[in-house]
């Protein structure tokens, strides 16, 4: 099969329906790449987590592609990240990605509203205390003590406000 | 308590009493909790794990729960295993790393996992087909280690938890069926496909892509939000006598139809588990499940189904190696198999431990 753009050898074979009309669009890599279908090239070395939030963007869009970016400021794992291994990192994520889990939650249980028991006790500061303790374990692995120790003084503080 | 106690005794879950227990080996409920103020495991720092740890440990101790903590990082792979084929832990939590243990309850009804893919598991077993007597047990555990520990919880999505298919009310209510006449009218796929279009799981008997060794199967639910912990208990009770009585019509069936031909396979099984000199553990199970339907039938009457119960966890490789006192290799653990079934199956009535 040839590019219907430039009649070289096509490598990218892409099908689309819309309303029920499929259509189908033969392209060679680098026209494919000037029409945006596949990841323009990318410096090598790249992680392959911005490799695949370019993918994201270029084919989902920026809307998606700002959920890739996303981070949680409390326990650091991105979106990609939770989509690369199915679990979250932390309570916060399910606030901090809601828009991209939503969806999914109303999928595989058919609703997105809890129903049932609910506990007694409500913990104010629990996002600030993973947080800190993420913090905490990242001072600790790049042997950064005087941070360290700044950290666990601040989660102690923590606690006690949790407490009183 | 210790490890080395449980190899004398079986969880209670396999006494083979209580409603229904012909078909139904034991009904379960697991609660998924978190503490709100750590990331969830996977995300967690060796240090948080430590303190997790430390915090279920003094909550299950300020419960008044009368329950034994086993330390699983410290655990031989052995012990591991051992811990795995007596269902008081997962798979997962025997591969996971970092600080990680189970408290187990008397008479293993009750196992507490920490830092399994949830900071919390809790579990509670017990034999025949007794989901409310369950659900008002590990209720009121559960509310016990709340008046002590922060858990996860969202106004909207309910308990939170690390994998969003348990989040809301974090509950799986599931119910081991022993399902050996179904097995053989291959109707056993038609009960399947009927639950799955009720969003029903049917999984074998380690649950989670694990074959139904010794047609075992565990029937439970899948979505966890949207329903109350009750309405999801009511679907699976529902829905479990239609299951019962599909394999006892497929029992009688057999029964009118094929006789002999049942009665010849039931005690051919018996036979080669009485006498056999090596057996693998797939065999085991496979006639253990006849044995098993053939006592049910009256087809064997000088054999008790509790001790049935305990040889299918008994037989299990960390098992065998565990009573045995020493480490076996697959041929060795064959041989030592076949000599236990012949000395538990030998001289007339038997007893379970």
């Amino acid at each position: 099969m040839l590019c219907q753009k430039c009649k070289r050898e096509a490598t990218v074979h892409m099908r689309e329906a819309i309303d029920g009309v499929v259509r189908e669009v033969y392209l060679c890599l680098e026209c494919a790449q000037d029409q945006g279908v596949v990841v323009p090239k990318t410096p090598g070395g790249l992680p392959l987590e911005s490799v695949l939030q370019k993918f994201v963007t270029a084919h989902l869009g920026e809307l998606v592609g700002e959920l890739a970016r996303r981070r949680c400021p409390c326990c650091r794992m991105s979106y990609m990240e939770f989509r690369a291994n199915g679990r979250l990192g932390c309570p916060n994520d399910y606030t901090t990605f809601e828009s991209g889990l939503l969806p999914m939650i109303k999928q595989s249980h058919s609703a997105t509203r809890h129903v049932g028991k609910r506990p007694q006790r409500h913990c104010k500061n629990g996002p600030e205390l993973i947080r800190l303790r993420t913090a905490l374990g990242h001072a600790i692995d790049d042997q950064n003590y005087e941070e360290a120790a700044q950290l666990r003084d601040a989660i102690r503080d923590a606690l006690k406000d949790a407490l009183s | 308590m210790n490890l080395d106690d449980l190899t004398r005794t079986s969880g209670e879950w396999l006494r083979g009493s209580g409603p229904e227990s012909d078909i139904v080996m034991c009904s379960r409920i697991r609660l998924a909790r978190n503490i709100a103020t750590y990331p969830f495991t996977n995300r967690a720092s060796r240090g948080d794990k430590t303190e997790i740890e430390r915090e279920v440990k003094a909550a299950i101790a300020k419960s008044g729960a009368d329950l034994f903590y086993q330390d699983v990082h410290v655990l031989n792979p052995l012990d591991r295993q051992f811990l795995v084929e007596r269902q008081l832990i997962s798979r997962e939590l025997m591969a996971a790393e970092g600080p990680r243990g189970v408290a187990i309850g008397p008479q293993e009804n009750l196992s507490i996992m920490v830092n399994e893919e949830d900071h919390l598991r809790i579990q509670v077993m017990h034999s025949g087909l007794s989901l409310n007597e369950v659900w008002e047990q590990i209720t009121l555990l559960d509310d016990r280690l709340e008046e002590t520990l922060d858990y996860a919880f969202h106004s909207q999505m309910g308990y939170l938890t690390a994998c969003p298919t348990n989040v809301g009310t974090g509950i799986r209510v599931g119910v081991m069926l022993h399902l050996p006449a179904l097995v053989q009218t291959r109707d056993i796929e038609k009960v399947f496909r009927a639950l799955q279009k009720i969003n029903l799981a049917v999984r074998g008997l380690y649950g989670e892509g694990t074959q139904a060794f010794g047609d075992f199967y565990q029937i439970s639910n899948q979505q966890t939000l949207g329903k109350s912990e009750l309405e999801i208990i009511r679907t699976i009770s529902d829905v479990i006598p239609q299951v019962i009585d599909y394999e006892r019509r497929a029992r009688k069936d057999l029964l009118e139809n094929s006789r002999q031909g049942l009665h010849d396979r039931v005690s051919r099984a018996y036979g080669v588990l009485k006498t056999a000199h090596q057996i693998s553990s797939e065999e085991t199970m496979h006639l253990l499940s006849s044995v098993r339907m053939g006592i049910n039938l009256g087809l064997i009457d000088d054999l008790e189904i509790p001790t049935v119960n305990e040889l299918f966890i008994h037989t299990q490789p960390a098992h065998l190696q565990k009573i045995q006192g020493r480490h076996l290799e697959v041929d060795d653990r064959n041989l030592a198999r076949a000599q236990y079934l012949r000395s538990r199956l030998s001289n007339g009535r038997h007893q379970s431990n």
